[in-house]
């Protein structure tokens, strides 16, 4: 792991505006996965006053993307930024997509409390709850690689989507089973099935974050990489 | 919502007068019949970096040395127009030149420490006006060289010639001696051209310092170090102001298509 110190340019101020520009992404970080605790919450209570207030808090994440979306460009137009410096600003001008996302996809499972369309089936909902805490495990273990610029945590959080894509699939062989025998609701089923996908999607977008914290520390472009590839790395580390 | 990253917003149209360091009004210039400056009207920020930016000839270097009269060392000036520096209007026949001088200092291109020591250099404006006390021009050098972070280097030897020293050095030295004077303005003429690259962050590093005590303004031919430094950006072309905003929205947004053609280099 080769960790990069971004507060050691000649220009404080430039030291200054790196430090705030990794803190604004950790904030963002915090909130969504606020917002999915929130959420979880939302669905284990069926609390729609909760559910209500992560659609709403949306709005919050969509800004602070376009605020950190224009700090990156402010700072590639002054400062001109090369190697690490370059790397970090691309980085998190590429994460906050993701992370951005991730807030989307958040928003369209509290729908599900709002619209009143949850499970009635207690293992579906037990099950979706389960996949819903691992994703959260990951996002912290996500930002948490940020935060510290640590390839191996990274590598560790990317492995964890496979557990999640597993349970994943299991569960929706499940949904697949009651939307067999309760055909006069499809229409609901249709909507968890997309809730559930979104939580997926979630895992997914951590895992790009995760890549993104091995372009940063390793230098290499981790995207598109195998997963044995990345496995490999993982054990290069140990 | 959460503001992530706060910004200065001054509106340049609208300072007070608080907030001015010079307010610039219609002015033109002349040098024999070919006019430099052309209806030039601005408001230039206190304690802030302001970049002239622009191709050579464009009349920035004549601009900022109309805010301490070095144009009228030239016989075949001419000017008209009004530039207020504290209230009072510079231009006026009954400025005092070399008092405006000691308020507002200028550094140059290259370094040019007089032929005598480090000391001397930086109290010489000093002893101009008449300060002689050995006392008052220790303290007056030791803040100036801390100042413009010279002193630590040189302390030992303030009596050496100064021209031993290096150019990054001799250029700190001319800054330590504009500061003496603990001028309120400080205009810079391309300070770094002359100089390697990491001395020209050092020096940049230091304008930020400095702008807590002065209001700076710095003509460049580096754009990049526009960018970097300054606080607020104003384009010149032909002697006519084109551009002039906060340095941020200039170099990610310019208003003007020649300011956008400059500073991405498709000027033609």
């Amino acid at each position: 792991m080769r960790q990069v110190a971004f507060n050691t340019h000649i220009s404080n101020k430039f030291n200054t505006e790196l430090e705030n520009l990794r803190n604004s992404v950790l904030t963002m970080g915090g909130e969504v996965e606020q917002q999915l605790v929130d959420t979880l919450k939302a669905i284990k209570l069926n609390h729609a006053g909760l559910a209500e207030k992560v659609v709403l808090n949306d709005l919050k994440i969509n800004s602070m993307e376009l605020q950190i979306d224009k700090e990156c460009l402010r700072i590639i137009a002054k400062r001109h930024p090369t190697a690490s410096d370059l790397r970090l600003i691309m980085t998190i001008s590429k994460a906050i997509t993701d992370i951005e996302r991730m807030g989307d996809e958040i928003e369209r499972i509290a729908r599900l409390v709002t619209k009143g369309k949850l499970p009635s089936s207690q293992s579906v909902r037990s099950s979706m709850l389960l996949i819903g805490d691992k994703v959260a495990a990951m996002m912290r273990g996500t930002f948490d690689a940020f935060a510290r610029q640590d390839e191996r945590a990274a590598l560790d959080v990317y492995n964890e989507d496979n557990r999640i894509d597993a349970e994943y699939k299991k569960l929706l062989g499940h949904v697949v089973e009651e939307m067999e025998k309760n055909t006069d609701s499809m229409q609901d089923w249709l909507e968890i099935l997309w809730a559930l996908r979104s939580l997926e999607r979630v895992g997914d977008r951590c895992k790009n974050v995760c890549e993104y914290v091995v372009t940063l520390t390793s230098g290499e472009d981790a995207r598109h990489a195998s997963v044995e590839s990345m496995m490999q790395k993982l054990e290069d580390l140990s | 919502m959460l503001t992530l990253f706060e910004r200065e917003q001054l509106d340049l149209n609208n300072l007070t007068d608080e907030q001015t360091a010079i307010k610039v009004e219609d002015l033109n210039l002349k040098f024999g019949q070919k006019q430099v400056l052309e209806e030039i009207s601005m408001l230039i920020p206190k304690h802030r970096i302001t970049a002239f930016i622009g191709q050579s000839g464009c009349g920035k270097s004549t601009l900022i040395s109309s805010f301490n009269r070095m144009n009228d060392l030239h016989n075949d000036c001419t000017y008209d127009g009004k530039i207020y520096i504290g209230g009072r209007n510079i231009n006026s026949r009954k400025e005092n030149v070399s008092q405006l001088r000691s308020r507002v200092g200028m550094v140059f291109q290259r370094p040019n420490p007089f032929p005598m020591s480090i000391f001397e250099n930086v109290c010489y404006g000093l002893k101009l006006k008449g300060i002689t006390t050995r006392r008052q021009l220790d303290d007056a050098v030791e803040r100036a060289l801390k100042e413009a972070a010279l002193w630590d280097e040189v302390k030992d030897r303030l009596f050496e010639p100064a021209t031993v020293l290096s150019g990054g050095q001799q250029q700190r030295l001319v800054i330590a001696r504009a500061l003496a004077l603990q001028p309120e303005i400080l205009l810079l003429d391309e300070p770094t051209s002359a100089l390697d690259p990491l001395t020209t962050l050092f020096i940049e590093e230091l304008m930020a310092e400095l702008k807590k005590r002065c209001t700076i303004i710095i003509v460049t031919h580096n754009m990049q170090q526009a960018a970097r430094v300054s606080d607020y950006t104003a384009f010149l072309h032909q002697g006519r102001l084109i551009e002039y905003s906060d340095s941020d929205t200039l170099f990610t947004t310019p208003e003007m298509k020649q300011t956008e053609d400059y500073i991405t280099g498709r000027y033609g």
